[in-house]
């Protein structure tokens, strides 16, 4: 129940509209329980009018209007009809506070969890697939909105309406009530076992359905491969697998589903019945009147609904509950990574020291660094190589605090990174990772995002910097087209040179390339790394390269095997150390050498 | 107005089509039919049966018949119960397995489709044809049609009895109807321009959570941690507005049905109160006419929201359809010929091609040939035409003007399944499958067996790797071989392509994805399986193909250079001297 009070602090906000809301709802449920009264009343009275002997005008339009009995019949039916008409304006009153305020609570709720996500370290998403983290921030929420809405708009009304209508029958004829409401608990049992079942099987079912369409995935991005070997029959085969699995899956709920809405008009119809034959033996004993029947055969009309959204609901608090544990699950991650208590906000000259640090990701133990030790000067060139899984972009992503060590200190300016203020430092760096990732916007928003208001001149400078502009001016609407999704897919090399002119165009006073050039060609390289060495004079650079060509011109160069720092050097001195680097760069020239003969 | 006479044409052809996968189900259909007519005459003689029990029986004080008329009632309710859930089931069964012949023409049509139609459709749309399109027609092929038919009979048959008990009141009751049809279909139109709306806001909103869940390392180095969120608020608020805008149409509509509803008993009582006192109706006959009012509205609710789904189908049809219908534009002759003895050569003669009608050349009058066992290398710019030559020989395109040919065939003479057997590719892009090992070596292919797929693994020496992985060669690869490193990889590649044990082999910029460490032992392996064999291998990198016999120097669409390494390489002004000394430069310079 801690769950409950949870989501109700949600409503705190709203207390006063969800009041209002539950009042309408009750009071709707109060007019609606005088409907069949009146109509059993109006039966009543022409029963007796018709035994007292009524005189009987021969024209319907008399009837209706000019006689005493008109009186009663019209007095009745507009009472019925104000009644209607409240009940009718009550219930929209109703929906537009309740339901309205569950889509407030979900937007707020949807907030918090950005909000949240935003702030979380790079430690979750390393820990955490990405499909579960998108699910918990889109599915789950709309299954919690579930509770604010409809569970509690269903629960108020089936509490309130079943109320009204009970203490009505009961009022009129406890006997027939008894009968009448023999088969709704089997309406509610019923309707929680089978959304129960649905629920369960529609899981099933969407992920063979998520299964088969991998499957297509599969099969569509490989046709080149799946047509060069003829594999195109044993593709197919496999399609149908699933599809055929799929099926099957899909025709056994619908065993179930065939069942549903046939037994909850077997189950209403049942409860009908009784009243009739009840109601009718009562009749013909005297005890009631043929309107208390036509009375009753409302109520019952009037329970149903509630009552089997009395199951239904029931099911979808689970869901939401559910639902909510996960979410609360991220909302409770911790975030090591923040500013600390009088944090350091000064200028960034760009001097870094690595003081015995080591890291290994959370849930592993193999430490992916270990004790590295080096220093950079403000304005230096270093680069960093060694094999792929080396730790090489580990290390350069605790400069930024994607992650911090868990072993050792890293030093900006002298002082503890940990002790800077967060976005202090991220605004100093210039960080081209190696996966290039841009949003689904403009090129220009992509090549801005760093920087507020950035000017055109100023994207369209960084994009020449980044040896990208021309193929941007290329495009039909040049810095204003659209990438991803909605808009176009540039090549691996064009990514990458938008990533760098991103990073440019911050005016960073520390520049990390994560093997950020590995997709470009060697002209282009070129181009681009000339550009840096003259305009970014005085600028810390880092970076990680497999060329020799990229890196052979910085001021240091280390070589990183198993997480540790086995050579350093200048190019020329680590040939001639003749060691681990020399052995790359002679993997490098060797096959050119072995042409030269 | 024509155009509209134009789209109802078009329905009844896509109607006519979808029958098609129904037919096997025809008789199915028509028990289906013939069920749901019972059960909706069943379930609307209830009320007139009540009518009958307190008019003949109650009123007259018959304990007897009223238990006769309960038993005819609860019948007709069982009959009722049994026959909706048949016929529920029954429409379920065939639409499925419609659904299951259709998704799976479908699929097999795209898979045959050539190449270019992959390039023109991005793979998301062509899994949304298999997938939710097709789900999109479900209710149109199961229980839809069917439900619209048992609606319609519902609402013929309250009509019918009701009419039948006095026709006066009925009229009275149905004034009713015109507010019931103008809010149905007022509600109908608001809701779903704003559910549009909804759909869009939703998928706004799921698409930004994604993005930035997979590129939250660039929003917190770049500091945008606060903007973003304050853009996601506001996407998030069009969402919410679009909601609550979906809310206040719902909040009109279920109060009006309700209202009506209670409107149409007020009638029968104002009414029916009048007649009955001039004896002209029963009380029986108004408690019938209670519950019609009540019934009546379920069907009409039904009907509408059944035309919107339908009408959402036939736009889904429509694009499955439109697949159906693509031409393939590398058609296979009818009177293919077959190489006799393969040995691989290879002649691409005044070869012309261009991707699409509008655009230029890719190829110009391209020409060379490769000899049985000839290693032949292409370099050259991006978008210089290396690639497309690959695609051109494995006939994944058809050319404009020119001829290729191997051992003399012209490959238009070939069927293709004949044609590719003769090439072993290798992407540059290493595409592995969810599966073991094995499964992604052999493809599939029922007739290469372990002992083939460990020899060949042992020839590139694949196999070193392979059995130490968990289960060897059983070992199932998670999301496309992430587990692995990219050499390893790539040899599992080179282990496919040489178990198929090809004549020619095609390399496509196989190793310009590793780093240089890897490179060289992917090197060493694609050297043993170039043994013996023709070859073609494009790379980026010169360093890969210097032993090659025969080097293509590929510039705009043509071929600008050919030859050996050492004659290129001393060509003064060559472009291939150029690139060398381009990729070499600082080597050379630190020497």
């Amino acid at each position: 129940m801690g769950a409950l009070k949870e989501l109700n602090k949600y409503l705190k906000k709203y207390k006063g509209t969800m009041v209002l809301g539950a009042l309408f709802l009750t009071a709707s449920n109060f007019f609606l329980v005088w409907i069949p009264v009146l109509i059993r009343r109006t039966m009543d009275e022409v029963e007796s009018l018709g035994n007292e002997g009524f005189e009987v005008p021969s024209n319907i339009v008399q009837t209706l209007f000019s006689t005493e009995a008109s009186k009663i019949l019209a007095t009745n039916s507009l009472i019925l009809i104000g009644t209607v008409m409240l009940y009718g304006v009550l219930l929209f009153a109703t929906r537009q506070t309740l339901i309205v305020t569950s889509r407030k609570v979900e937007f707020d709720i949807r907030n918090d969890i950005v909000k949240k996500l935003m702030n979380l370290p790079q430690r979750y998403f390393a820990e955490n697939s990405s499909g579960e983290t998108y699910v918990r921030a889109t599915e789950d929420v709309g299954k919690v909105r579930d509770y604010y809405g409809p569970v509690i708009m269903y629960s108020i009304n089936t509490i309130t309406r079943a109320g009204f209508v009970l203490a009505m029958m009961f009022f009129v004829n406890p006997e027939l009530t008894f009968w009448a409401l023999i088969p709704l608990p089997f309406i509610s049992v019923f309707a929680y076992w089978i959304t129960g079942f649905i629920h369960r099987h529609s899981t099933i079912i969407q992920e063979q359905y998520s299964t088969m369409a991998g499957r297509a995935k599969e099969t569509f991005s490989a046709i080149r491969l799946i047509k060069a070997y003829n594999r195109i029959d044993y593709e197919q085969q496999l399609f149908e697998n699933e599809s055929e699995d799929y099926r099957k899956k899909k025709l056994r709920l619908d065993m179930i589903e065939s069942l549903f809405h046939p037994a909850l008009n077997f189950l209403i119809g049942l409860s009908l019945l009784i009243v009739v034959w009840k109601g009718g033996e009562m009749v013909i004993e005297g005890t009631i009147t043929v309107g208390n029947i036509a009375e009753f055969l409302i109520y019952v009309a009037y329970l149903t609904w509630p009552v089997a959204a009395l199951g239904y609901t029931t099911n979808r608090f689970q869901r939401s509950l559910a639902s909510w544990n996960r979410i609360q699950e991220l909302m409770n991650e911790p975030i090591e990574i923040k500013d600390a208590e009088d944090k350091v906000d000064q200028e960034v000259k760009g001097h870094l020291q690595f003081k015995g640090v080591g890291f290994n990701y959370p849930g592993s133990d193999e430490m992916v660094l270990k004790n590295i030790s080096f220093e950079i000067n403000p304005g230096e060139n270093i680069a960093i190589v060694g094999r792929t899984g080396s730790g090489k972009s580990t290390l350069v992503q605790l400069i930024p605090r994607l992650f911090d060590p868990t072993e050792g200190e890293i030093l900006l300016d002298g002082k503890n990174l940990k002790n800077w203020s967060l976005s202090r430092i991220r605004e100093a760096i210039g960080f081209v990772p190696q996966e290039t990732f841009l949003f689904s916007d403009t090129i220009s928003d992509n090549i801005s995002f760093g920087v507020e208001d950035a000017s055109e001149a100023l994207v369209e400078e960084a994009a020449e910097k980044a040896q990208v502009k021309e193929n941007i001016l290329d495009f039909e609407k040049k810095f204003k087209t659209m990438l991803g999704e909605r808009g176009i897919t540039l090549s691996g090399g064009q990514k990458q040179r938008t990533a760098i002119a991103r990073a440019l165009i911050k005016d960073p006073k520390i520049l990390i390339f994560d093997d950020s050039l590995s997709a470009v060609d060697t002209k282009t390289e070129d181009a681009i790394l000339k550009h840096l060495r003259q305009e970014l004079s005085g600028r810390t650079t880092i970076m990680i390269s497999h060329r020799i060509s990229t890196i052979k011109d910085a001021d240091k160069i280390y070589y990183i095997e198993e997480g540790q720092i086995v050579e350093t050097g200048t190019h020329e001195a680590l040939l001639a150390k003749d060691g681990r680097y020399t052995a790359m760069y002679n993997k490098q020239i060797l096959e050119q050498e072995l042409a030269e003969i | 107005m024509s155009n509209k006479q134009d789209s109802k044409a078009v329905d009844t052809t896509l109607i006519r089509r979808l029958y098609f996968f129904l037919k096997p189900y025809r008789w199915f259909v028509l028990l289906a039919i013939s069920l749901t007519l019972s059960a909706s005459y069943l379930g609307t003689i209830r009320p007139k049966l009540t009518q009958i029990a307190v008019d003949e029986y109650i009123a007259v004080d018959d304990f007897e018949g009223l238990w006769w008329i309960i038993t005819l009632l609860g019948g007709a309710l069982l009959g009722e119960f049994i026959l909706l859930v048949f016929n529920t089931y029954i429409t379920r069964w065939f639409g499925q397995n419609a659904l299951y012949s259709l998704r799976n023409t479908v699929f097999k049509k795209i898979q045959t489709l050539n190449v270019q139609f992959f390039d023109k459709n991005p793979i998301g749309r062509l899994i949304t044809r298999t997938t939710s399109d097709i789900e999109a027609l479900s209710e149109l092929l199961s229980d839809g049609v069917v439900a619209i038919i048992g609606d319609l009979f519902r609402i013929i048959f309250i009509l019918y009895f009701m009419f039948s008990m006095n026709w006066e009141l009925s009229i009275v009751t149905l004034t009713v109807l015109p507010i019931l049809f103008y809010a149905t279909f007022w509600f109908k139109a608001k809701v779903r321009v704003t559910f549009l709306e909804v759909r869009d806001k939703i998928a706004q909103l799921n698409s930004f959570v994604q993005e930035h869940i997979n590129g939250m390392d660039v929003v917190q180095l770049f500091n945008r941690e606060e903007k973003q969120r304050k853009k996601f608020e506001k996407i998030n608020a069009g969402h919410r507005d679009a909601y609550i805008e979906t809310i206040f149409y719902f909040a009109i509509f279920w109060p009006i049905v309700e209202v009506t509803a209670s409107l149409a008993m007020a009638l029968i009582v104002w009414y029916g109160g009048a007649r009955a006192l001039m004896d002209g109706v029963t009380f029986g006959v108004l408690l019938a006419f209670i519950q019609y009012a009540r019934q009546f509205f379920r069907p009409i609710q039904g009907l509408s929201e059944k035309f919107n789904t339908l009408q959402s189908a036939l736009a889904s049809s429509e694009r499955i359809f439109g697949v159906l219908d693509t031409k393939t534009r590398v058609i296979e002759t009818d009177t293919p010929t077959a190489i006799k003895d393969p040995k691989g050569k290879i002649e691409f003669e005044n070869v012309w091609f261009k991707y699409n009608e509008d655009e230029d050349y890719v190829l110009k009058n391209v020409s060379f040939t490769a000899e049985p066992g000839e290693d032949i290398a292409i370099v050259g710019a991006t978008g210089a035409g290396k690639t497309t030559i690959i695609n051109i020989l494995m006939r994944f395109y058809d050319i404009e003007k020119g001829s290729v040919k191997i051992d003399g065939v012209d490959i238009r003479d070939l069927t293709l399944y004949d044609l590719r057997s003769h090439f072993g590719l290798v992407l540059q892009d290493n595409a592995l499958f969810s599966g073991s090992i094995l499964d992604n070596i052999t493809l599939g292919h029922p007739d290469i067996t372990r002992e083939q797929v460990i020899e060949a693994a042992h020839k590139v020496e694949a196999h070193r790797f392979i059995e130490k992985l968990p289960e060897s060669y059983d070992y199932v690869l998670q999301e496309r071989g992430a587990s692995l490193s990219m050499g390893q990889r790539q040899l599992i590649c080179f282990v496919r392509a040489l178990v198929y044990n090809p004549e020619i082999l095609i390399l496509d910029e196989a190793t310009s994805s590793v780093d240089s460490e890897t490179e060289a032992l992917v090197t060493e392996s694609s050297r043993l399986m170039m043994e013996g064999r023709t070859s073609i291998v494009v790379a980026h990198r010169l360093s890969t193909i210097q032993h090659a016999d025969k080097i293509l120097v590929m510039h705009k669409g043509q071929i600008r250079e050919s030859g050996s390494h050492q004659e290129l390489i001393l060509q003064e002004n060559g472009l291939y001297k150029k690139l060398y000394e381009l990729q070499y430069k600082d080597q050379v310079l630190a020497e």
